[in-house]
């Protein structure tokens, strides 16, 4: 494993980014940092700037106006990263997929990593979510998007 | 005078003022009172219910039916909860009616939203920008429109699986 992909599952420091959800996935992520869940005990916080973070987390059904904030944020995290999807609108725009302002799901803007589906998912899910990136992450299963090498490269190295 | 009372006098009053601009008049249950009008004397009927009345004007809602597009104003009447709305059905091929911003500033953005949702044209309105939809957005498409088409062509409507 390289220093890289080290640092970045040591603690790994999210963004946040609701792309026009209802709020009930941004309550259930809100409610893992609480002490009842404490995502902490995996060394993840939430980060105030994109520029701190290594996982950008997403939610909601990208309405037209968040795909182009979500764009500039996607463009400014370091690489390598991950993208997690959180509930079942960031996954395939749940009943939001005939909105004339929904046009495109999250995975064909950015590639995304995780999928937690749900609506919202249970506290439980997202951990369990989470578990799974950093340990597929740590036995190199599973690629960090966004520096352009596909998972045999990364493997191979 | 009781409050049930109060609520006859105003809907009498009401009757009384604007009978000739009044098509229709539903007193629906005791808390909800609907009143079609004429789209042409939507000003003075809200006008009146607000200044004189001074009911809340709380919002208003439109919906395209198939006959024509509707518009709903809802005001409130605190002192007896009571809720009147005031319908107007509007052309569908050119829906217009006047402005009520002039009344009550607090119309000026629901109207924005019904311009640019349904196509609405309200005249008199000092300041119809676009409100809510992104800048891409194509002029003279409005979503809520029973005839909206899919404008995008890059818009993927599947799920993928």
């Amino acid at each position: 494993m390289n220093a890289r992909f080290r640092a970045l599952l040591k603690s790994p420091w999210v963004f946040h980014l609701s792309t026009g959800s209802c709020n009930n996935c941004d309550i259930e992520i809100l409610d893992c940092l609480t002490p009842r869940f404490d995502v902490e005990r995996f060394g993840i916080l939430l980060a105030g700037s994109i520029k701190h973070a290594d996982v950008l987390l997403v939610t909601g059904s990208c309405n037209r106006q968040a795909v182009e904030r979500l764009k500039r944020l996607y463009d400014q995290i370091p690489k390598p990263c991950f993208v997690v999807a959180v509930g079942e609108c960031a996954l395939s725009r749940g009943m939001f997929i005939d909105s004339y302002n929904c046009p495109v799901p999250l995975d064909h803007i950015v590639p995304v990593d995780v999928y937690i589906p749900g609506c919202p998912p249970k506290p439980e899910a997202i951990l369990a979510g989470v578990v799974k990136l950093i340990r597929k992450a740590a036995e190199m299963k599973l690629p960090a998007t966004g520096d352009g090498r596909g998972i045999e490269e990364v493997v191979a190295q | 005078m009781s409050r049930t009372e109060e609520r006859e006098n105003v809907l009498n009053t009401l009757h009384r003022r604007f009978g000739a601009g009044i098509i229709e008049f539903a007193d629906r249950s005791p808390r909800r009172v609907y009143l079609e009008i004429k789209p042409e004397s939507v000003c003075e009927v809200a006008d009146y219910l607000f200044h004189t009345l001074e009911a809340r004007f709380n919002t208003a809602s439109a919906t395209d039916t198939p006959a024509a597009v509707e518009i709903l104003y809802h005001f409130t009447l605190e002192r007896f909860g009571l809720v009147i709305s005031l319908r107007v059905e509007l052309d569908r091929g050119a829906p217009a009616v006047d402005s009520l911003a002039c009344c009550f500033p607090a119309a000026e953005w629901i109207e924005r939203e019904i311009h640019e949702l349904f196509g609405v044209d309200f005249r008199g309105h000092p300041d119809l920008r676009r409100l809510l939809l992104p800048e891409q957005w194509p002029e003279g498409v409005h979503p809520l429109r029973r005839d909206y088409q899919e404008w995008d062509s890059e818009a993927v409507r599947t799920r993928g699986v």
